[in-house]
């Protein structure tokens, strides 16, 4: 029931932009529909995911000063993630069993949004709303951003600020026990039922996200820009379904920290190569934050123009970063470091010490006539894009068997028409 | 919730790194007639928000990473 009202929210949200376009098209002025269709597989040792991401967005210009979207995006997953995690000395005193189980993922989420854009001169403001849902989580999300040209537009200072209020389905633990005996959440049944299941409740999360960013042009061909991001997030951090071995017998779920400030610093700078009839972008990431991840990024791409409507892209990036100061592989034992870590345990390999490494190719189509297509279209672009993602685990194992495979497939649909 | 000092620190640093930097960005001047390429779709630091969105919310959710790139949040699907 709750999947169709929000549903319903956002067939509203799409509707009242719809009669927007109306009137918008009646005066002949501008609007955009995009849709974009994406799937995620990946199949490393051991689990799998399927991700199909569709979406639609709508953006209405009624008048110069102001631009109103609206739009609808969803989740359909499905596949196996690790239920239990153990490590290699756990695994080496337990050789007769298989300390690490997989459990079947399902879940539906769905996305709707809504903002607007006011520009006066060169200031522009931003406002936009979303709201998130699927079985076990819950998230509005609000932001407002304002943007200036100074110098002959030459310089684009621009600050966003973001707060989302989400939720997260949990397992009740009894009031006596320490984390260490608390149980995983088993199934997302009951999840939100307002108290109906003694064995479910809600954890809050909240997140307050700054960013400010620079960006300059500095010739007809060069551009840069500088980008800092801060992030707060206090709650409920941990994946609830999972559980991890931290000792003889005893699996408990996943205790991070409550607060986590996260930081990153970026910079990337835009080439155009006339005689290529190509623009080269490079970009560079710091990242560093309060359970002692830190990382950097390097990525490239070139894009090429083959006649007036169509280029082709590709790309490359490079990641690594460094483990959570209290990850490990095993927290029942073993050498460093391996070995219990204080206070917390978690099964996420996104918190160990790891690298990526994507390619991509990307290919556009875009046409902008002099005359509308059938007498109401002013432009359409269609793109497709297929980026692979390979990950290079430092230390993850599960049960000490490493995890081959880790590679993720992404390919993306996107098409745009401007009436 | 106390932010910590060093992020306070950062964002002192930021805010005076760009606001020394931006008066050395007015004698810099692209004039109207020449900004035909930084117009460009593919000089938009954006790039295509809705093609390249999906590939930041994969990567977001593979990673123990995130900023640089927007600040815009709504929900999890992170499994």
């Amino acid at each position: 029931m709750q999947l169709k009202a929000r549903l319903r929210l956002a067939s509203s949200l799409l509707l009242t932009a719809s009669s927007l376009v109306v009137s918008t098209e009646a005066r002949a002025q501008v609007a955009e529909f995009d849709t974009t269709h994406t799937v995620y597989y990946e199949a490393p040792f051991r689990t799998n995911m399927f991700v199909y991401s569709p979406s639609t967005d709508l953006k209405v210009t009624p008048v110069d000063a102001l631009t109103v979207n609206a739009g609808w995006e969803a989740d359909v997953v499905s596949g196996a993630s690790v239920a239990v995690k153990a490590g290699p000395a756990y695994q080496a005193t337990h050789p007769a069993a298989d300390v690490v189980t997989t459990a079947s993922v399902h879940d539906f989420r769905n996305v709707a949004h809504g903002g607007f854009t006011l520009r006066k001169d060169t200031v522009t403001f931003d406002a936009n709303y979303a709201y998130s849902t699927e079985h076990d989580y819950k998230s509005h999300a609000i932001s407002a951003g304002a943007q200036t040209d100074l110098f002959e537009h030459n310089t684009q200072l621009a600050i966003n600020y973001a707060r989302n209020f989400d939720f997260v389905c949990d397992r009740t633990q009894a009031a006596q026990d320490p984390p260490a005996r608390y149980a995983a959440l088993e199934n997302s049944d009951g999840c939100f039922s307002s108290g109906q299941n003694p064995l479910r409740k809600t954890d809050d999360i909240a997140i307050d996200g700054l960013q400010g960013s620079w960006s300059q042009s500095w010739t007809p061909t060069i551009a840069t820009q500088l980008i800092y991001t801060a992030q707060i997030t206090n709650g409920f951090q941990a994946d609830p379904y999972r559980s991890v071995i931290i000792g003889e017998g005893i699996k408990a779920q996943e205790h991070v920290p409550e607060n986590r400030a996260r930081e990153a610093l970026a910079a990337r700078v835009n080439f155009f190569l006339r005689p290529l009839k190509a623009a080269l972008r490079i970009g560079g990431r710091v990242y560093w934050d309060t359970w002692d991840v830190k990382s950097g990024t390097a990525d490239a791409e070139l894009e090429k123009y083959f006649g007036e409507r169509f280029r082709a892209e590709v790309k490359g990036r490079f990641y690594h970063q460094s483990g959570a100061l209290f990850w490990s592989d095993d927290y029942s034992g073993g050498n460093s470091p391996l070995g219990p870590k204080g206070q917390y345990w978690t099964g996420d390999r996104e918190l160990s010490p790891f690298s990526s490494v994507l390619v991509g190719l990307g290919a556009t189509y875009a046409v902008t006539p002099e005359k509308r297509i059938l007498g109401i279209m002013s432009g359409f672009k269609f793109s497709l894009s297929l980026d692979a993602l390979q990950f290079i685990y430092d230390d993850y194992t599960l049960g000490g068997s490493e995890v081959s495979s880790s590679r993720a497939y992404i390919a993306n649909l996107s098409l745009a028409f401007i009436f | 919730m106390r932010i910590s000092r060093p992020l306070w620190k950062t964002l002192f640093l930021a805010g005076f790194t760009i606001a020394a930097a931006t008066p050395c960005t007015s004698c810099v001047t692209v004039r109207p007639q020449e900004r035909a390429v930084l117009a460009d779709p593919t000089m938009q630091f954006e790039g295509d928000p809705q093609a390249s969105a999906p590939l930041n919310h994969a990567i977001e959710n593979r990673e123990g990473s995130y900023g640089g790139s927007g600040v815009s949040g709504g929900g999890c699907g992170c499994n």
